[in-house]
């Protein structure tokens, strides 16, 4: 079975207003799935259903096999969470911490100890075993946090604003080790962000919900193609010499649909095929590339297009 | 079960380890011991009390009951108000709640670890009370007594657990500690206080003491009244509307907890029951009569306890984690 998680109709409303609205989505086994949103689109809301936390108003949804009405305690068996603002126990060392979620997973004495050691040195707080979280940076907390949804030994992880709050570099280690556990641990990964870079270098495919609904669910790869332009792809110029003939020239080339000048850079509208065709042009007229870089539409132009598309609509 | 044993060690751990629970247990082993000497000194000056009126000497104006009278909400409501709230609030219940384990046993190890904090502050006390006593006095409790102490010991506890599975709810209805703590000082206020001048002042109004001349005709003085005033005789109809007057008083004041637990402890020991800082007149009775008569008090406890948790647990297990909790 390759889907780790498949929501059905899955709906949560508080009172007049609904967070889910049947909401369809698959997360397939190996991903890492980027769930995007604005602020309250539902995102943090359908995670919460999804571990048994906050209870569906209509639909379902199946993770890791097992039916999350049905069957809440086996999913929280296999199914681990990090919420958005959680924290462990600040009285506790980080031992002591991992200790408790071992008990409370039923673990025997010698598996949890060895666990805890393991997971310890996985997010590189073997050193602080023994001190209390209350003393930790956001950053070990949060690296604490993920070593907390490990211990059950988890088929998927949900990490809801995994690196909100915290500076680069422990952004970067965050987003080191969660890459590294799907990589090695083939650990599959649902995570919320807002920070759409950190989704674009995270991720292996997105999810755009937005009042509810779901607006988009694309591979990265996919989507990767759609923002170096696809229909509408755009190459910037900069020339040593450029001349009317030589736009002329380059706007008869196969594949190129447009070519416009601006602050002495020229923008060439076409597929990737006319880019051999675009260069020799120019050198046949005598002038030469000092640049030419292929515009990349990133996450957030994409995330506003289909953001305001549904507005609009 | 593992689970709720599992919750059950931690939260006992964070509860013994508490500044709240070990500042409130000291407090009340001070009491506690204060009122034993006070105890020794009545029992001294009057031979042949009991040995129980350590817990209840009719001279002090606070006894041991007393202390649990007014202190006994304190100490319950202390340790359960933010039972749930303030793991809410921490973030932590998130995390707990997506462990495979059943609900209830969060809601269960956290009032199974409140009462083990409780019931070894009233055993204690009391063993101190006890310890610090017998070799004072020379002599030990007999069997009779013996067991009037682990009666009242099992009567405390229960009235404590009805403080604390009050707390235990509002920790639970109440997303915010500062809310609970509020409502918590309320039902202290409530209970402790309101409740007993309600109880006078209603009763007041309710029964109205009879019109007119009320007092009796006077006793002629005999040289026996004492700075030669004259002593009256109190007419029957005014006796009457008193001891409706007490009656209907009682009956309002029963309402409260306190209230009850004062009667039934005052009732084990054999001593009558009377308000904060009030002589209590001794009043022997045996623990059969004193259980047989105050029957109806120690059920309406217990069930209160059952009641205030088996909410709370309904409420826990309804609890959903919303968004930014």
């Amino acid at each position: 079975m390759d889907n780790v998680v498949e929501t059905r109709k899955l709906t949560k409303a508080y009172g007049d207003f609904v967070a889910v609205n049947e909401l369809d989505m698959e997360v397939n086994k190996g991903e890492v799935f980027g769930f995007l949103g604005p602020n309250g689109a539902g995102k943090t809301t359908t995670i919460l259903m999804l571990m048994g936390l906050s209870v569906p108003t209509k639909g379902t949804a199946i993770v890791a096999g097992h039916d999350i009405i049905e069957d809440s305690r086996e999913v929280r068996r296999v199914a681990s969470i990090l919420p958005e603002y959680s924290s462990l126990y600040g009285d506790l060392t980080a031992w002591e911490n991992l200790d408790y979620i071992g008990r409370l997973n039923d673990q025997p004495k010698e598996e949890r100890e060895n666990r805890i050691g393991e997971m310890l040195g996985l997010v590189g707080m073997a050193n602080w075993a023994d001190s209390k979280l209350e003393s930790f940076s956001r950053g070990m907390k949060q690296r604490l946090g993920i070593a907390s949804t490990l211990m059950k030994d988890p088929q998927i992880v949900f990490l809801d604003e995994p690196t909100i709050g915290l500076d680069p570099v422990a952004t970067r280690e965050v987003r080191e080790l969660i890459m590294k556990l799907n990589r090695e641990k083939g650990l599959t990964v649902v995570m919320t962000s807002h920070l759409l870079h950190e989704i674009q270098m995270t991720c292996t495919k997105i999810g755009i919900i937005n009042r509810g609904k779901l607006i988009l669910l694309e591979s990265m790869e996919n989507l990767n193609k759609t923002m170096s332009g696809g229909e509408d792809r755009r190459v910037e110029l900069m020339l040593t010499e450029t001349t009317p003939d030589l736009v002329r020239d380059l706007e008869a080339v196969t594949g190129v649909k447009s070519v416009t000048q601006e602050n002495g850079r020229l923008y060439v509208y076409g597929n990737s095929n006319s880019d051999l065709e675009v260069s020799r042009a120019v050198t046949r007229h005598g002038s030469y590339i000092l640049m030419m870089k292929p515009r990349e539409y990133t996450l957030e132009e994409i995330f506003m297009k289909y953001y305001n598309q549904e507005v609009a609509g | 079960m593992a689970g709720t044993m599992t919750v059950a060690s931690k939260e006992m751990r964070d509860q013994f380890g508490s500044r709240r629970f070990l500042i409130l247990f000291g407090l009340i082993l001070v009491l506690g011991g204060l009122s034993a000497y006070q105890g020794v000194d009545f029992i001294r000056n009057n031979t042949g009390s009991s040995f129980v009126y350590i817990f209840s000497g009719a001279r002090m104006s606070f006894s041991f009951i007393q202390i649990m009278v007014f202190f006994g909400p304190i100490l319950g409501l202390a340790l359960g108000f933010d039972a749930v709230n303030k793991e809410r609030a921490n973030g932590t219940l998130s995390i707990v709640l997506g462990q495979p384990i059943y609900r209830d046993s969060v809601i269960n190890g956290k009032f199974l670890a409140g009462a083990a904090a409780l019931t070894t502050l009233v055993f204690s006390t009391i063993a101190i009370m006890c310890g610090i006593t017998i070799p004072m006095l020379g002599f030990a409790p007999t069997l009779e007594e013996a067991l009037k102490i682990v009666a009242l010991t099992l009567l405390t506890t229960v009235y404590l657990l009805i403080w604390l599975s009050l707390g235990i709810l509002y920790s639970t209805v109440f997303k915010k500690t500062s809310t609970s703590i509020l409502f918590s000082i309320a039902t202290w206020m409530t209970f402790s206080i309101v409740i007993m001048i309600l109880g006078v002042a209603l009763s007041s109004a309710l029964v109205p003491l009879p019109a007119g001349d009320f007092i009796g005709t006077p006793v002629t003085p005999d040289g026996q009244g004492g700075q030669g005033g004259q002593r009256f005789s109190v007419s029957p109809e005014y006796m009457e509307t008193m001891q409706e007057r007490q009656a209907l008083q009682t009956a309002i004041q029963r309402l409260s907890p306190t209230q009850l637990y004062q009667e039934t402890a005052s009732a084990i020991l054999g001593v009558g029951s009377f308000g904060f800082g009030r002589q209590e007149f001794a009043r022997t009775t045996t623990l059969a009569e004193a259980l047989a008569n105050n029957w109806a008090s120690i059920t309406a406890l217990s069930v209160i306890v059952v009641v205030a948790f088996a909410a709370s647990y309904m409420m826990f297990l309804r609890t959903e984690i919303r968004p930014g909790e």
